[in-house]
């Protein structure tokens, strides 16, 4: 696998960042995290933290290197990570339970396949523009997609969710894929922070043809200056696929070897 | 969650007369420095400070080692010391200079030569963008490894093995000179994990010899190394991985498409060096430098019509039988 990730996260104009981004990897599977905690709910920021490591946890278990199942992981990933959380507020005995959403993608056999509960988004950007990406969870989405305007016009209404990860409800999810990814593919998963003050077509622009290096702290920065004094946590991984970083740096044999001790100056 | 990796060293701390200016990178043996040394010049420090073994807080100078960590970190230690006296005792402007070594701070320092300039795996990347017929001309590829190859004899002959040469580890100066640098100091004894090492590579340039246990490692194991760079000089990316070649060996048909750019000469010389049986390559740098040097008259043979077309019909039948297989496997998933 070919491929090269970046990823940024900036706190905003807000108190705390609650949004917390990650992937990791074997040699054969790739999974990319983005998760948002939610405000008006205790914790948002454990929230976020608590279901990415449960699904990195299971990763890491499951992808031995490969995942028998991408798709059978990644709803379990999602429902572990919803119970975990339910789980975390008895213990903690919290009246109300941490909430997040939860987008995650595995790359694996050179095609990407994706799933997402609330906000957080999904992208997979190709030839200049978007060629796939996530619906919402959201009621402004709903409303869009049964063709009436929006129920309410107050301006919280768009980051009102009908489903997240970590409320005693079972959590409604996307899954979609595999899509064959092509070499130029730019992948990226983020936070409302960046979606909301910057357009689908100026994300593809942000990201592609370019190193996404530096392209990502560029398009991070971008979301906080639009998002103003008060802005909103921005967040985002993105994921170049083939050539841009084909040089690979040194690894390490996940055989176990049993040869001499110090042969990195070996005997010649 | 992730490690955290240690804290560099503030810039201005003074380690045996150097005084630290700022960090220049990090890689998993520890961290490399910028400083200056007592006469004013430039030098480079490299200081071991495995991540895996050892931490650091922001502001301190001692690494903080966790008990059961601290015997790897000392046979770690020793290794580092190790290479450090052995790359001393060569003096050769195409390997990178150790000047001194210094103990402080619970930890080891490697004082070297500052190089100024760029390695070869960034200059391969910005010729590549500029989407020339050439990578590099066939006169630049041979006087660079010619270069190369005297430093990498020396290493040989005093009993070393480099074992991760690639293009990001030569490093090529601003004055126009190769150097062979990043001689992974105890590499393999940091990833050491139970009873068990595991040797670091790196895919495309490690010879196969190197995925195996019982893999024997000589001059031969860094001349593959040194093949797959050339091969990078000429194609503009790495070759296919050694295990993947064991798979599906494309070598010969890739270094195919090179004929007419470069000599047959040259191209046969890196078909030798990347020899998948370590008995059919160059046995030693020697060997290599003769071969690299007596050709005086170059053949360039340029591909036929008929060559043309078998490899593009090559290149079809390969993508049909990828989309086929991919079809299958898709298929064994749903059922």
């Amino acid at each position: 696998m070919r491929y090269s990730i970046t990823q940024d996260s900036h706190i905003g104009g807000r108190r705390l960042n609650e949004d917390s981004v990650g992937h990791v990897s074997t040699e054969r599977s790739l999974l990319l995290v983005v998760a948002d905690g939610m405000g008006g709910h205790p914790k948002g920021e454990v929230a976020s933290k608590l279901a990415m490591g449960v699904v990195f946890d299971l990763f890491r278990a499951k992808a031995q290197p490969e995942l028998p199942d991408v798709a059978l992981f990644l709803q379990d990933a999602l429902m572990q990570a919803n119970e975990a959380l339910v789980r975390y507020a008895r213990t903690e005995g919290l009246s109300d339970s941490p909430r997040t959403t939860l987008v995650a993608a595995v790359i694996q056999d050179g095609r990407i396949t994706w799933i997402h509960c609330g906000d957080s988004r999904f992208y997979l950007l190709r030839d200049g523009a978007v060629f796939a990406k996530t619906l919402d969870h959201s009621l402004l989405e709903r409303d869009r997609q049964l063709g009436r305007p929006p129920a309410s016009q107050l301006p919280g209404y768009r980051n009102a969710l009908f489903t997240c990860i970590g409320s005693e409800t079972r959590p409604v999810f996307n899954l979609a894929g595999p899509v064959a990814l092509r070499g130029g593919d730019r992948v990226l998963l983020c936070s409302d922070g960046i979606w909301s003050v910057v357009e689908d077509a100026n994300l593809a622009h942000a990201l592609l043809g370019k190193k996404i290096k530096q392209a990502v702290p560029q398009l991070v920065q971008q979301a906080i200056r639009l998002g103003g004094p008060n802005g909103d946590n921005a967040s985002c991984i993105a994921l170049a696929w083939g050539d841009e970083d084909d040089f690979l740096p040194t690894s390490r044999h996940d055989f176990a070897a049993s040869h001499g001790q110090g042969r990195a100056i070996g005997r010649a | 969650m992730a490690k955290s990796k240690p804290s560099p060293l503030p810039s201005g701390t003074l380690i045996g007369g150097y005084r630290i200016v700022k960090k220049v990178a990090s890689g998993g043996f520890g961290v490399v420095y910028q400083a200056t040394g007592p006469d004013g010049e430039t030098v480079a420090i490299k200081e071991y400070l495995p991540a895996s073994l050892a931490t650091r807080e922001a502001g301190s100078l001692l690494p903080q080692v966790a008990p059961e960590k601290l015997s790897l970190y000392r046979l770690g230690l020793k290794s580092f010391f190790e290479e450090g006296r052995s790359l001393a005792q060569i003096s050769h402007p195409s390997v990178v200079a150790v000047l001194n070594f210094l103990r402080e701070n619970e930890t080891v320092y490697m004082v070297m030569n500052y190089l100024e300039g760029a390695s070869l795996q960034d200059f391969i990347i910005v010729a590549r963008d500029q989407k020339a017929e050439k990578i590099f001309r066939e006169s630049t590829i041979r006087s660079l490894f010619d270069e190369i190859l005297r430093g990498l004899r020396i290493v040989h002959q005093h009993k070393m093995l480099h074992l991760d040469i690639k293009p990001a580890n030569i490093f090529v100066t601003d004055d126009n000179h190769s150097v062979l640098i990043d001689f992974g100091a105890a590499r393999e004894v940091l990833s050491k994990e139970g009873n068990f090492v595991r040797p670091m590579y790196t895919p495309g340039f490690a010879a196969p010899e190197m995925y195996r246990r019982d893999g024997v490692m000589g001059p031969w194991t860094d001349l593959y190394a040194i093949g797959a760079c050339m091969y990078a000089c000429m194609q503009g990316y790495p070759p296919n991985e050694a295990t993947q070649r064991a798979e599906n060996d494309r070598m010969s048909t890739a270094l195919k498409r090179l004929r007419g750019s470069y000599s047959d000469n040259l191209i046969e010389i890196v078909e030798w060096c990347m020899a998948t049986d370590p008995d059919k390559r160059p046995q030693s740098v020697f060997v290599l430098q003769k071969e690299l040097n007596s050709a005086d008259e170059l053949r360039y043979t340029k591909l036929s019509i008929g060559d043309k077309m078998r490899l593009q019909l090559d290149s079809v039948v390969n993508e049909t039988k990828k989309v086929a297989l991919r079809v299958t496997q898709f298929g064994r998933q749903v059922s």
